[in-house]
């Protein structure tokens, strides 16, 4: 059941704060929450959280016969149902504008930006090729379940390894991962999504990383997917508040630096869990 | 014999309880509870509160073997629930798998009960008639020897000889002290898994088979318990025997205090 928008005091405490300059949970306007990650024991599971909110990514694949349009290349395919579990909000078999939001952008960020090389998916063309299927689950919703979302499949991806193939002309052998280690995923590039919030009340500048009571009292949200190499993947705005272009030329730039500065924090932990796992031995 | 189990209680924010829980060394399910909350004014009950599970697999859309799994819990839950304390309200499960679950097997239905008891625990805005706990029985053919051998069964990995297999879920109340509780079984699906009459399942085999289950969710229940105590007093639970004799008569003397107050409350 959707709850009932947030009380008159609770609006007008908020939008003051923001035009004082302060959020509510004593962050910048451009900080973020802190991330976490945590990887679970097996390959291409990890759970992330921005703060309070939190989203579960699994990776998985299997072989089929590809459609015959497109015999060289892998297929992608994203699942991102939002259970009551994020909120009681949110109903099963009735999406919210803000799920279809979410489903559209994993789409973009993921399957048309081209993340994953899909011709490195191809084991046999036109007849095998493996077929990667994420699935995203939202465990909560405090504001911001974009960009979790997106961060989180990104990271199953990165974190995934996927069983070696020999092809020898038309026969072909799936090794198990106690013979042949496997193998990681071939990423054209890391994509992360961030999200700004602004107001109705265009004297308050835009925040990154909105919680939840911003999140409910926005007048406009403008989400940019780019990666670590100041490259712009996808940028969407939505809402009706207009936004100056100065103001979107500034939200870019404070993006590019945050995706810097996330992209360290991946690769670090990437790292650390890979030392703590015994997948092959050299 | 100790159980290989995993428990905790989880936080998340939106929900008003969470927790995980597994057998062997990974948790299997997180589940989530809200309630009581308001309802759909279609599944409004006018004496009782309406009890919701969506069991959602890790892979895949949900389908008839979760819709299966929902059915048994929904069942099972209106047993642990106080439906009638709460009038048109919902009481609203979510059920997460954790680990890739192809089909759910008696043991995964074991998991997925002791997950929703402890969120239930974790909530405690929902009034309970007691706490349920399950545990799956497998009876093995005897290797030699007339008796048949009763089993916990905790994996998935396929058991050579199995006959008979089957989940059992008790109700525990406490009574008066902590040594003494009454169990009752309200839920099984013992059953046998070869289709010839010769290694069936009879009233006895059942009682066998439930005296074994009996024991083994004890088990769980003082798990249960235990991880409770250890988020009530931390400090206690981590320092030695001779502080925690100390402690309790502090709780005593709480508990004093307590019944004093609400003795002057009493109008």
């Amino acid at each position: 059941m959707r709850p009932p928008s947030p009380s008159i005091p609770e609006k007008e405490f908020l939008f003051s704060a923001l035009k004082q300059g302060l959020r509510l949970d004593g962050r910048e306007f451009f900080e973020t929450r802190p991330v976490t990650l945590t990887f679970g024991p097996e390959l291409g599971w990890v759970e992330c959280s921005l703060g309070q909110t939190r989203v579960l990514a699994q990776v998985d694949a299997k072989m089929i016969k590809p459609p015959p349009e497109r015999p060289f290349e892998g297929v992608i395919s994203i699942h991102s149902e939002i259970s009551p579990m994020a909120s009681s909000e949110f109903e099963l078999g009735r999406p919210s504008e803000e799920e279809v939001t979410i489903t559209r952008m994993l789409d973009k960020v993921i399957r048309r930006s081209d993340v994953v090389d899909k011709e490195s998916l191809c084991i046999l063309a036109g007849q095998r090729v493996w077929h990667l299927r994420l699935n995203v689950h939202c465990l909560s919703d405090s504001g911001n379940l974009l960009d979790c979302a997106c961060l989180a499949g990104i990271v199953a991806l990165k974190h995934f390894r996927r069983p070696d193939v020999e092809v020898i002309g038309e026969e072909v052998t799936v090794h198990h991962p106690t013979s042949r280690a496997p193998i990681p995923l071939s990423l054209h590039h890391n994509l992360y999504c961030f999200t700004f919030a602004f107001f109705s009340d265009t004297s308050i500048h835009p925040v990154l990383d909105p919680n939840h009571l911003e999140q409910r009292l926005n007048g406009g949200l403008i989400s940019i997917a780019l990666n670590a190499h100041r490259e712009l993947c996808v940028v969407q705005k939505s809402g009706g508040v207009p936004l100056e272009p100065a103001d979107v030329l500034r939200i870019v730039n404070v993006a590019v630096q945050k995706a810097k500065d996330l992209d360290v924090i991946v690769e670090s932990r990437l790292r650390e869990d890979w030392e703590g796992r015994k997948v092959e031995v050299r | 014999m100790t159980l290989d189990l995993i428990l905790s209680f989880d936080s998340l924010s939106r929900v008003d309880g969470s927790a995980r829980f597994g057998f062997g060394l990974y948790p299997q399910y997180l589940t989530s509870i809200s309630g009581p909350i308001e309802v759909r004014l279609a599944s409004e009950q006018p004496s009782q509160s309406t009890i919701e599970v969506h069991v959602r697999p890790l892979t895949n859309v949900p389908g008839t073997e979760s819709k299966k799994a929902a059915v048994i819990l929904k069942e099972v839950l209106q047993m642990e629930v106080i439906m009638e304390a709460n009038p048109r309200t919902l009481i609203q499960f979510v059920v997460q798998a954790l680990v890739p679950t192809p089909n759910v097997t008696d043991e995964l239905v074991a998991a997925m009960i002791n997950c929703c008891t402890l969120s239930l625990l974790n909530a405690g805005s929902v009034p309970m008639r007691g706490v349920i706990c399950a545990v799956s029985i497998v009876r093995l053919s005897p290797v030699k020897g007339e008796i048949p051998i009763y089993k916990v069964h905790l994996t998935e990995e396929p058991i050579p000889r199995l006959e008979a297999t089957g989940c059992f879920a008790f109700l525990f109340s406490d009574s008066v002290s902590s040594n003494t509780y009454a169990s009752s079984c309200i839920w099984t699906n013992w059953h046998s898994s070869y289709s010839g009459s010769a290694k069936a399942v009879d009233e006895d085999d059942l009682v066998r088979a439930r005296d074994v289950a009996r024991s083994a969710a004890r088990e769980v229940w003082d798990r249960m318990k235990l991880l409770i105590e250890e988020r009530e007093r931390p400090k206690i639970a981590m320092r030695g025997s001779l502080v925690k004799n100390a402690s309790h008569e502090m709780a005593d003397a709480e508990k004093m205090d307590v019944e004093e107050d609400d003795a002057k409350m009493e109008i």
